[in-house]
């Protein structure tokens, strides 16, 4: 494979990330929002996957089969099973309308590329092009984490937060080493675990997982 | 070797204690695992001050300024567990057996993570350990299982992951920087920091931006402050006591470390001005929470946001003193919030409420609660002869000649802060006690550890003992000033 060629797929699968990123503002129900996740993932496996092939590195290519694992059957599994738990999954009321949302991804996306393109044009690696793609999936994922009130979108959110660090280290360096990208993961899918419990504490003693509920705590 | 068993002693225990069924053998192995590992902790130092500097199966490595936190980490770590057998006996009966467990064996999981990310010399194993510590801690944040724990751990568990997903980026960043010049090894701090001088700028300023955020968010700087006053007040005393303490200053650490390393390829000025910056935020945001502050464990916690400022005033006024000054602001405050969030403890259990105006006649209700409150209360608001205040002097008398302004404005804010303090202090102290509550401390013998805290913070206040100073300046020397 031309270093080209792996520029122009790193380019489109990196385009399908961010998209992907943002149909979890488009989508309404849980379940979807769920399958966007697990599409990313699958698309930054393949990502990572693709590299390791053109690279030659054999951690890589098992970063890429650990994130599978985790990220597109373990997680996606767990979130489901807390959506079929609660017995929600009817849209998940915003702050912001899907209309003023998508402007606001528009502009973070103007935004990263502002602040990647130049930090870009000075790595030689084929994939560094990508970058600003990367930035804009964490900013957006930033973005979801605050606009949404429901419990479990702000995981997703977190989740898609943290796929978008891993899309941009994966460009910028062909990923940090590989223990701490294995470190990142248990980390990530303990986190996942957690947050499950505390959607059920949530919903056994506020009867919602509008974490707009939540605010006792004041001063 | 030393090293490892430092390490692997908490880890054991956390497992041993998961495993164990009867409530006395738990408390025992926790006791014993919390001496033993003050133990490693100590042995370690001394080879490290005697000038050594100890590494270990390639990711860890022990210099100075880690040596220092260990000691740090694992002191309080004692001193906290053993008023945790008493102060968990009186929250939780045997009916609770499983929470008991899932404390003990959390507490030692919480050493652990700490530990880990002070020794090892990897900056992204570090990120994943100080990950580790916050999803160590949520479970023991809502171990009281209310709503408003509930709603502490909830936001914790979001806010921290959040920011600590931002230090990423910056250590990815940093990672991406130093692979150019160093490669694989990058992620070292050593190695980073032998290249320091020729990495990408442009890059390393947007990486300390990030890892300011979101490590300053561990370390509960304004504006990523606001998990914490909830967090801290919702959780038991003995781990309030550590997060407080102990927890805060893990987040400092990641940020010095990454400064050293900024500091030389950026020059001072740019992580200077950045640090003035949130230290300053962090003792406004504090001091317009203190002036009327109604929960004394919330008041404890927003104390911490406003010593984490006057640390990071002190690291950003920079120069040989300055730093120094914040280093040893990081000892005693540690010294101090450690003390009184335990002793906090004794006063809710005492009172059953945690709102300034339902406790009265402490003094005359528990006295050695009390006198042990009011010494601390006095440490901490910075009078002499109490250490704290002559860290303060020193942070404040080095910004005088680099940014007389900011030290100025800082100056005005403590006072404002100290006066706060001191009228809630009062308020609890004296007064008359309700009468069906009795005289006695309720855990008195539990306290008795914090008799150490207590002389720290006389004897560090009166003088300042030569191997902790030349202490000191070895981690000065560690961050290259």
């Amino acid at each position: 494979m031309s270093a080209e060629m792996l520029s122009k797929l790193v380019n489109l699968l990196s385009f399908a990330a961010l998209g992907l990123t943002i149909l979890l503002i488009i989508r309404t129900r849980l379940e979807g929002q769920v399958q966007a996740f697990a599409l990313q993932s699958v698309v930054l496996a393949l990502l990572a996957v693709l590299i390791a092939v053109y690279s030659g590195s054999v951690e890589l290519f098992g970063v890429g089969v650990a994130l599978a694992v985790v990220k597109v059957v373990i997680i996606p599994r767990v979130l489901n099973r807390a959506v079929a738990k609660i017995g929600l999954s009817r849209v998940a009321a915003p702050y912001l309308s899907t209309a003023p949302a998508l402007i606001i991804c528009a502009l973070l996306t103007i935004i990263a590329f502002y602040v990647m393109t130049p930090i870009a044009a000075s790595n030689p690696l084929p994939t560094a092009d990508a970058m600003p793609l990367a930035f804009a999936s964490v900013l957006i994922g930033f973005f979801i984490m605050v606009n949404r009130r429901r419990a479990v979108t702000q995981i997703l959110g977190f989740l898609m937060l943290e796929n978008g660090i891993f899309l941009l280290a994966l460009l910028a360096t062909y990923g940090v080493p590989f223990i701490v990208e294995m470190g990142v993961f248990l980390d990530v899918l303990v986190a996942v675990l957690i947050m499950e419990v505390f959607v059920y504490h949530i919903k056994d003693n506020f009867d919602s997982i509008d974490v707009g509920e939540l605010g006792k705590l004041k001063e | 070797m030393i090293l490892l068993t430092l390490l692997l002693i908490p880890l054991m225990a956390a497992a041993l204690i998961a495993l164990t069924r009867r409530r006395a053998i738990m408390e025992l192995l926790h006791a014993v695992t919390a001496i033993a590992v003050l133990g490693a902790g100590g042995a370690i130092a001394v080879h490290v001050w005697n000038g050594e500097v100890l590494v270990a199966a390639v990711l860890f490595r022990v210099d100075a300024l880690s040596a220092l936190m260990v000691i740090i980490i694992t002191f309080l770590g004692a001193i906290a567990s053993l008023y945790a057998v008493g102060y968990i006996r009186a929250e939780l009966d045997e009916t609770h057996l499983p929470r008991v467990r899932l404390f003990f064996s959390l507490f030692h999981l919480f050493l652990f993570t700490m530990l880990v990310a002070v020794t090892t010399d990897n900056l992204g194993v570090m990120w994943v350990a100080i990950e580790g510590t916050t999803l160590a801690t949520v479970f023991l944040v809502n171990l009281r299982r209310t709503r408003t724990s509930l709603e502490a751990a909830y936001k914790y568990l979001i806010l921290s992951s959040v920011g600590i997903a931002l230090a990423f980026i910056g250590t990815a960043l940093v990672y991406y920087a130093g692979a150019a010049r160093a490669g694989e090894i990058a992620a070292n701090w050593s190695a980073l920091r032998a290249a320091a001088g020729s990495l990408d700028s442009d890059v390393m300023r947007l990486a300390f931006v990030f890892i300011i955020i979101g490590y300053g968010t561990k370390a509960g700087l304004a504006p990523m402050h606001t998990w914490l006053p909830d967090a801290h007040s919702e959780a038991p005393a003995p781990i309030s006591a550590l997060m407080s303490g102990v927890l805060l200053n893990v987040g400092l650490y990641a940020m010095l470390r990454f400064k050293a390393v900024v500091d030389v390829s950026l020059g001072p000025e740019f992580a200077a001005r950045l640090l003035i910056g949130v230290g300053l935020l962090s003792l406004l945001v504090a001091a317009a929470f203190l002036v009327r502050q109604r929960n004394y464990k919330r008041m404890l916690a927003y104390s911490s946001v406003e010593h984490m400022g006057i640390i990071c005033l002190g690291l950003g006024f920079g120069g040989y003193w300055g730093i120094f000054g914040a280093l040893f602001h990081v000892v005693n405050h540690a010294l101090a919030k450690s003390l009184l969030f335990i002793v906090s403890g004794n006063i809710l259990l005492k009172y059953h409420s945690a709102e300034i105006d339902d406790v009265r006649g402490l003094l005359h209700a528990a006295p050695w609660t009390g006198a042990l409150f009011l010494a601390g209360m006095l440490a901490l608001i910075g009078l002499p002869p109490f250490a704290p205040f002559v860290s303060e002097f020193i942070i404040f008398r080095a910004g005088v000649e680099s940014y007389p302004w900011t030290a100025a404005v800082g100056v005005l804010l403590l006072v404002i802060v100290f006066g706060g303090m001191l009228a809630s202090v009062n308020r609890m102290l004296y007064g008359d006690s309700p009468a069906e509550l009795g005289r006695g401390d309720t855990l008195r013998f539990w306290l008795a550890p914090l008799a150490l805290n207590f002389a720290l913070l006389i004897v560090l206040g009166l003088t300042l003992p030569s191997p902790f100073e030349a202490a000191l300046k070895q981690v000065l020397q560690v961050l290259g000033v």
